[in-house]
């Protein structure tokens, strides 16, 4: 009898945590996007009555996201976490491999060494990026002196290119590690019966690895596309022109910027929409796997 | 918004320390204007923002005698400053710590600054229920805000002595008329500062620099969308800067966008060291930038590298920030004490050395900043004189709807389309 209320009070802190940290702050956002402004400080009034709730500013920036001005905004974000997350697949796809299954009694250091970056602030390691692609940064010295290109690439000047791998370096540890961990469970009999059978390399790896590692790469898209969505700073750091904008930026300047608040969460609020799809489809993936293996 | 010259768009706080405390604001407000601030609140149909602004807005040709209030008295003349810790809400690294301190041995208190990085967060701060600040350092734009919003209380100049060393200007400014609540700080001007190594001639209206394709990928405008717009209205000579038609908001944004493709333009807001570096050839920037950016040259770089176009005829941007009391404050005589000191050029002149923003102070001019070595010749330009306060133009308040039009505005150039 006192087990079956001890089970679920132990998910009492995480569900405090949810509604303290996420479904409060959440709810103050809608509040804010749907609420009014004060006439004196333009200060938003945050509307918490649900029946009071005003939709002009979130209709409006609907349009403009759609077929307004911020709709290249939001397909330029897409593009851009898209190609990161291509990527950080290409990037950490063999990593993660070689750390579960081929790294062996190193596996630790390994993963501290992934890990390593994190011990230096975000901050940082974008500065040093900054340093690092300038016009007349060592990334233009090394690839000029091997005549690799002809003249230094404005790597800092509104470059999509260098947003993409800031993004890209920024996140991929993330990447790695959750799918380090499905590949390290992945039953090794499950290989070996592959091979028996017939099975060479790639095929093992197309048919055996590669579907069952398809949760872990699913968690690893989610925990990193999320923030990526979101993330201005690599932006102001390595471009600042507005050829780059992300969604981040455009709330960014509404939330600091402007005196429009509202318009800044309604923006977080269509954004959230988005990666909400992106979860639901992630949810409804694993659920189908695990019964799928059960 | 109108931005200040401290607040560093980079450096821009994460939302944590945004509240939503803003609903306690109408109880601020006298219930008499409570009637006709409501009235204001009407909606605009399509966005959830009121269309009027509750608070008169002031011109230099529309000056603006700010209410006083039965129940804010100022304080009575002839008493002794208060012992304790004297609060500061002030932009951060915006008065010379030394010049901090020297006040506190003087009185025998504590200083204690608390910071903000925009002048919105500032206000968030000083609205903040419970806030206890002595000095406040408002910007012209929100002035008549605090004082309507009964956040200020009226100075008594029986304890300023000291305002007889401002400008004349500032006993009688149009944004406080007869200033009986602030007295000035600081004053800058919105220019061009290039690097004079890479730029042979500048052009007659300075403002083109920002689109000369010679420096393509080295061009920034402010991030600031009142500056960045303001700006491309004063290249195409209109001087109303505070315009809240659509037809010129939109005629410069079309002309920033012009730089996106043309020049390849980046938007920055670290002018005073990215020009000195080198990372900038040309940055719209202030006028403390180009004081500042000789500090941040590298070893060996002269400030013979740096200019700074200012309209020759005067008529560019400029603002000014202030001191004043609130309403809350715990110590006011003692915050009385603090602005004389700050007027006095013993302690405001060491206080622009740290600071590189210019008191309006009538013991600093053009030949006395040069003869003392603030600004080298070819910066001189810089430095502001009583007659470019005259003939500058603000950025000052919009109704909400007009800030809604410049903010979409930017947003709308920023997206890069």
């Amino acid at each position: 009898m006192a087990s079956r209320r001890l089970w679920p009070a132990l998910a009492a802190p995480g569900v405090a945590w949810l509604l303290l940290l996420f479904l409060v702050p959440f709810y103050a956002i809608a509040a804010v996007a749907f609420g009014g402004t004060d006439p004196l400080f333009n200060a938003p009034l945050p509307e918490w009555n649900p029946l009071h709730w005003q939709f002009g500013t979130m209709s409006e920036v609907i349009s403009r996201a759609t077929t307004g001005d911020l709709r290249p905004v939001f397909v330029r974000t897409f593009f851009y976490v898209a190609a990161a997350m291509a990527l950080c697949y290409l990037i950490g796809y063999p990593v993660a491999y070689y750390v579960a299954r081929l790294a062996g009694r190193r596996r630790g250091l390994l993963l501290a060494l992934i890990l390593a970056p994190w011990w230096i602030n975000y901050l940082m390691r974008m500065l040093a990026w900054v340093n690092l692609l300038q016009d007349d940064g060592y990334v233009n010295d090394a690839l000029l002196r091997l005549h690799l290109i002809p003249n230094p690439v404005h790597w800092l000047s509104g470059n999509q290119y260098s947003v993409v791998l800031g993004l890209a370096y920024g996140y991929v540890p993330f990447f790695i590690v959750p799918l380090y961990v499905t590949l390290d469970r992945i039953d090794g009999r499950l290989l070996e019966a592959s091979r028996d059978l017939g099975h060479g390399m790639v095929r093992t790896f197309l048919h055996v690895t590669l579907p069952l590692s398809r949760q872990g790469l699913l968690t690893a898209v989610v925990i990193t596309a999320l923030p990526m969505f979101g993330d201005y700073y690599t932006n102001n750091m390595l471009s600042g022109s507005p050829t780059t904008t992300m969604v981040g930026n455009e709330i960014e300047f509404y939330l600091l910027g402007s005196s429009q608040k509202e318009v800044g969460a309604a923006l977080v609020l269509v954004l959230s929409g988005l990666m909400l799809a992106l979860m639901a489809y992630y949810l409804v993936s694993t659920h189908r796997a695990s019964r799928q293996v059960s | 918004m109108t931005f200040h010259p401290r607040e560093r768009g980079s450096a821009r706080p994460g939302l944590g320390r945004r509240d939503f405390l803003r609903a306690s604001l109408l109880t601020t407000i006298s219930a008499g204007s409570l009637g006709s601030l409501l009235a204001a609140c009407g909606g605009d149909g399509s966005s959830n923002r009121p269309r009027a602004s509750a608070v008169q807005l002031s011109r230099p040709d529309n000056p603006v005698k700010l209410p006083i209030y039965q129940d804010i008295p100022a304080i009575a003349s002839g008493l002794e400053p208060e012992k304790g810790t004297l609060r500061v809400l002030n932009y951060s690294e915006y008065n010379g710590p030394d010049v901090l301190k020297a006040f506190g041995k003087k009185y025998g208190v504590n200083v204690q600054v608390t910071t903000f990085v925009t002048m919105d967060e500032g206000g968030q701060k000083l609205r903040t229920p419970g806030a206890k600040f002595d000095v406040f350092y408002p910007t012209t734009d929100v002035v008549g805000k605090l004082a309507v919003g009964r956040l200020l209380q009226p100075l008594n100049k029986s304890y300023l002595p000291n305002v007889s060393n401002v400008w004349d200007q500032f006993l009688d400014p149009f944004y406080d008329k007869g200033a009986q609540y602030t007295v000035p700080h600081t004053l800058y001007t919105t220019g061009v500062l290039y690097r004079a190594d890479r730029v042979k001639s500048v052009p007659a209206n300075g403002y083109d620099l920002l689109w000369d394709e010679a420096f393509k990928g080295k061009i920034y405008v402010l991030d600031d969308d009142r500056e960045a717009l303001g700006m491309a209205m004063l290249r195409k000579g209109i001087t109303d800067i505070n315009t809240e038609d659509p037809a010129v908001v939109d005629a410069a944004r079309r002309d920033l966008e012009e730089l996106i493709g043309g020049v390849n333009i980046k938007i920055g807001s670290t002018q005073y060291s990215t020009v000195p570096e080198g990372t900038a050839t040309i940055h719209q920037a202030w006028s403390g930038d180009a004081v500042n950016a000789q500090y941040y040259l590298p070893e060996g770089t002269g400030p013979e590298v740096l200019g700074w176009w200012y309209p020759t005829d005067r008529r560019g941007a400029i603002g000014n920030d202030m001191l004043a009391v609130p309403t809350a404050a715990e110590h006011p005589v003692l915050a009385h004490h603090f602005i004389n000191y700050m007027l006095d050029p013993d302690n405001s002149v060491p206080d622009f050395e740290y600071t590189g923003y210019q008191p309006p102070l009538k013991a600093l001019n053009p030949d006395s900043m040069l003869a003392d070595e603030y600004v080298t010749e070819n910066l001189v330009g810089a430095v502001i004189t009583p007659e470019d306060f005259d003939k500058g133009l603000q950025l000052l308040q919009l109704t909400p709807k007009g800030e809604a039009l410049w903010d979409d505005a930017w947003a709308k150039f920023r997206s890069g389309a």
